[in-house]
């Protein structure tokens, strides 16, 4: 029972893939049009991304003993999702580990640092460069270090480092929106590879170059006139799931 | 194993609120509430006066435990209204959809009236009818009293801009209510209300006592006592518990009993002893016995 579709005939119309404009315009018109406040969307998408981490990786298909997750987080608001997700992820019983070099300023975002820190989750104050110490302590990693927003020609360190350490491992990687130095567009063949896209509200361009496993949409809140006015075209959620496979 | 430890081991942690356990020692430290522990068993119990177990073994709260821990979230653990509100109203509208999923409405589409009060319980609300619509429900919203708060205002302006209509009159008649609607949500006072209720809210809620589709209360049954519940006032056929159960739903004797509002660190449950039976996998709601 989901938003009924604007066309009438039995053909479905394809996803849309956004631009970096036509993600920005969305998030604009949600701000200032329909006046969702920025800590509620990072909440939301946040949730949703954890609900995504799950669907993936269930706590009994983890394969270590520990279910360790580690999430590396950027300066902005992609990492402040990333802050989110770890949270919810320890109310579901993972055990996530934060990797947070550059905290951000924004004081919006601090508390979303003070959350998980009174909730036990430890914050490591390095990444090792030694890629066999992440792939044996950790499941999966979570990057939530650049989102739609960023723009890959201005990766600076740490985040060239950390990507290029990201690059090797062997455990899954999930990106949350954009695989963290990809354009939001035409992607990058140089770049990391995830295995689990979770594209947040609806997926970037970027996305079709994705080559992973898992391809997951999260985030069912978007308003029926926003989906109409962009042509989105968004898949069904099941049942009251937020996240949905593509 | 000594990479994993030294990743985890204190060398590595700027945050000194860990506790987290070295590598190799067992579970995680913090404790997962056992169905055991919340039934009787007697572990985690701290046996001090706050204690007070429902039916169930889950904590009843009083009002002024409801309220510290409320502050505690905020003050301590910097949660924000907005976060804690978003994650409340999204776990009333997922139990009102698995107690009364669209398809169990004699009415289509399925119409809800969401009654909104003018405090957080009314934000609760909101947020609860953005989510409804989204998961396929027809909500109307009444929201007589409204704070003249940023994020009330910005949750009213969602809902409207998702064509939720909001009714500038409560309908005069309980018939009414019953054929437009086939279900009510009680969002009109929470764990705060004391003292008598003031207009309009009081002929919403005699009008509401007289309706016979159900109704489900958020958090408290509205002018109902936080402790002591009210024989005389409405009975709704759901209650929804945020966070913890009040002691005022000892009285509760509707259908469904829901708790909601999975955002209560293992610290702070532990902390006033709330023995909470544990949520489902990933769900954000759990039916109470």
């Amino acid at each position: 029972m989901s938003c009924p579709s604007t066309q009438s005939g039995e053909q479905i119309e394809p996803l849309r893939y956004l631009s970096r404009v036509e993600a920005e315009a969305i998030e604009k018109e949600l701000l200032e049009d329909y006046k969702f406040g920025r800590q509620q969307l990072i909440e939301i998408w946040g949730h949703a991304s954890a609900m995504a981490v799950t669907k993936v990786f269930p706590l009994p298909s983890l394969p270590r003993k520990q279910p360790t997750v580690l999430v590396v987080c950027g300066p902005d608001q992609n990492g402040a999702i990333g802050l989110v997700c770890a949270r919810h992820l320890r109310v579901f019983e993972y055990e996530p580990t934060i990797f947070y070099p550059k905290r951000s300023l924004n004081s919006l975002y601090r508390d979303f640092t003070t959350q998980c820190e009174k909730m036990d989750i430890p914050f490591l104050s390095y990444l090792p460069t030694e890629v066999q110490l992440i792939n044996d302590a950790y499941n999966v990693v979570i990057d939530a270090i650049l989102g739609a927003d960023a723009e890959p020609g201005e990766v600076k360190e740490p985040y060239t480092s950390i990507l290029a350490t990201l690059k090797q491992i062997r455990i899954p990687i999930v990106s949350l929106d954009v695989p963290s130095g990809w354009d939001v567009e035409t992607g990058n063949s140089e770049g990391i590879s995830p295995d689990v896209l979770v594209s947040l509200a609806a997926p970037k361009q970027c996305a079709t170059r994705f080559l992973g496993r898992h391809h997951i949409l999260a985030g069912r809140f978007l308003p029926y006139d926003v989906q109409k006015k962009f042509e989105l075209n968004l898949p069904e959620y099941p049942g009251t799931e937020c996240v949905v496979s593509l | 194993m000594s990479g994993l430890r030294a990743l985890l081991g204190l060398g590595l942690l700027v945050s000194s609120g860990s506790r987290l356990a070295a590598a190799g020692g067992g579970r995680c430290p913090v404790q997962r509430v056992s169905p055991a522990g919340a039934w009787g068993a007697g572990r985690g119990r701290s046996g001090s006066a706050m204690q007070n177990p429902g039916r169930s073994g889950v904590t009843h709260l009083s009002q002024e435990e409801a309220q510290a821990i409320d502050q505690e979230l905020f003050t301590e653990y910097k949660f924000s209204v907005d976060q804690l509100m978003e994650l409340a109203g999204l776990s009333c509208a997922t139990a009102i959809a698995k107690a009364y999923p669209p398809s169990s409405f004699t009415k289509s589409p399925p119409t809800v009236l969401i009654v909104c009060g003018p405090g957080n319980n009314g934000g609760d609300g909101l947020v609860c009818a953005r989510h409804l619509k989204m998961f396929g429900y027809e909500p109307s919203v009444h929201y007589p009293k409204r704070p003249g708060k940023a994020l009330f205002e910005g949750l009213t302006t969602q809902c409207q801009k998702m064509d939720i209509p909001f009714l500038s009159e409560f309908p005069s008649e309980a018939v009414l209510i019953d054929e437009l609607y086939g279900l009510v949500v009680d969002a009109i006072f929470g764990f705060s209300f004391k003292g008598a209720v003031r207009e309009p809210f009081g002929s919403i809620l005699r009008t509401l006592e007289q309706v016979t589709v159900p109704i489900a209360s958020i958090d408290i049954p509205s002018g109902w006592d936080v402790e002591k519940g009210s024989p005389d006032g409405l009975q709704p056929d759901m209650l929804i518990s945020l966070t913890a159960p009040k002691k005022a739903a000892q009285h509760f004797a509707g259908r469904y009993h829901f708790l909601g509002g999975r955002f209560v660190p293992m610290a702070l449950q532990q902390k006033y002893s709330l023995n909470l039976p544990p949520y489902p996998e990933t769900d954000c709601v759990l039916q109470l016995p």
